[in-house]
């Protein structure tokens, strides 16, 4: 059973204060979708999680460890941003191989690419791709790590409702599993997800 | 910092044109020398030493924008922060990917440019250890100033008007055959400067 506890998180960006006095408390299976206007610290709010940004007040807790003093955390939680993290001049191929390398593991490319049901971008230039289809296969690292959180940063932005609804289930698959989400987004998910909070 | 080292590789070997662009480059500099001032052997070969320090310093300058911008423009800086809790792992990896994909290429075309200017074998040996060295410090430097300016877009002439003058110590050593011994040297004191300044502008990016 895996536990994230977020208590009196306080976070400035220059002299802008961001996020304000934030407790939550999220248990294995849990998902929870961060709703917020442009500017309002969604990403922010990701990217502390996720301990790209160490500076602020408060504490977050991961079955109860500071995850600031915890080495491990980092192999703990998958953080999939806005940006896509895939190179426009290679091929969706190529791109797997770097991953490959960066994360130590094996990619069965195909396999990897039938998630999204678009093996038959294998080949493809990445700049020659939509932005739905690079989306696509940037959410297709969520695959390749052992983790027990995931970060969404505006995931269905440019997904497709076929798409949208393999990720929901992807999600869910996760959560069934035990897996810990947080997703920010823009829409409302109220309808998928119960758990909800405005920032 | 091995498995960094091997995606930057890779990295280059996807996008084939990398290895060749600094070279090609270097070399076109080197070739329109004698349109330019004749073909007059003893002025070449003086000429030589010193315009080839500045093809090296162009092709690393052109080159600065993929040691970390590249990375932070698609997102992929994030996963190599997150699979590398050391920075300074970081930052040594992109200074020998960035060495061996920019620099090495240069030192397999000049043998055969130095023959082209009539350069006796023990002089391409001294120009040999004093580009090494020196061209060791220019990415130092280089890696520094594009951590600073992560972010930060189109500034290219910004980032030479602060990397140039940093350049002008190695460039004055450079065309001296007897001083790689100084070019070394200048090359440690880069390598601490760059350490320190890299890692603080990389976590000026991440916070």
């Amino acid at each position: 059973m895996n536990e994230l506890k977020i208590e009196d998180l306080t976070c400035y960006r220059g002299d802008k204060l961001v996020l304000k006095d934030l407790n939550m408390k999220l248990k294995s299976g849990d998902s929870l979708v961060i709703r917020g206007s442009n500017g309002s610290g969604k990403t922010t709010l990701l990217r502390v999680l996720s301990n790209f940004i160490k500076s602020y007040n408060g504490k977050i807790l991961f079955n109860d460890h500071n995850v600031l003093d915890d080495a491990n955390y980092r192999n703990c939680f998958n953080f999939v941003g806005q940006k896509n993290s895939l190179k426009d001049n290679l091929s969706v191929k190529n791109n797997l191989k770097l991953w490959e390398i960066i994360y130590k593991k094996n990619i069965f490319y195909s396999k990897l690419l039938e998630d999204f049901n678009i093996s038959h971008l294998m080949e493809r230039d990445v700049a020659s791709l939509s932005d739905g289809q690079k989306k696509c296969i940037s959410l297709l690292r969520l695959n390749l790590t052992e983790s027990k959180i995931w970060y969404l940063d505006e995931p269905f932005v440019f997904l497709d409702e076929e798409n949208s609804q393999l990720l929901i289930q992807k999600i869910r698959n996760f959560n069934n599993k035990n897996g810990i989400v947080i997703i920010t987004s823009n829409i409302n998910l109220h309808n998928t997800f119960t758990n909800e909070i405005k920032i | 910092m091995l498995t960094l080292l091997k995606r930057d590789l890779y990295l280059a070997l996807y996008s084939s044109s990398s290895f060749f662009y600094t070279s090609s480059f270097f070399a076109l500099i080197l070739i329109i020398l004698p349109f330019l001032f004749g073909i007059n052997d003893v002025q070449l070969q003086v000429l030589f030493k010193g315009i080839i320090w500045i093809g090296l310093s162009l092709s690393i300058l052109l080159t600065m924008e993929r040691i970390f911008n590249a990375d932070y423009e698609d997102g992929n800086l994030d996963i190599i922060l997150q699979q590398n809790p050391s920075i300074e792992i970081v930052i040594i990896s992109k200074y020998i990917s960035h060495w061996i994909v920019y620099c090495l290429p240069l030192f397999i075309v000049l043998p055969m440019l130095s023959f082209l200017f009539d350069i006796s074998f023990d002089n391409i040996f001294l120009i040999f250890l004093n580009l090494f060295f020196g061209s060791f410090g220019m990415v130092f430097i280089v890696t520094f100033v594009s951590a600073l300016t992560l972010g930060a877009k189109r500034t290219i002439f910004l980032k030479a008007i602060i990397v140039i003058p940093l350049f002008i110590p190695f460039l004055i050593f450079g065309t001296n055959l007897e001083s790689w011994p100084i070019l070394l040297a200048l090359s440690m004191m880069s390598f601490v400067l760059s350490m320190y300044v890299s890692a603080y502008g990389l976590r000026l990016y991440v916070e």
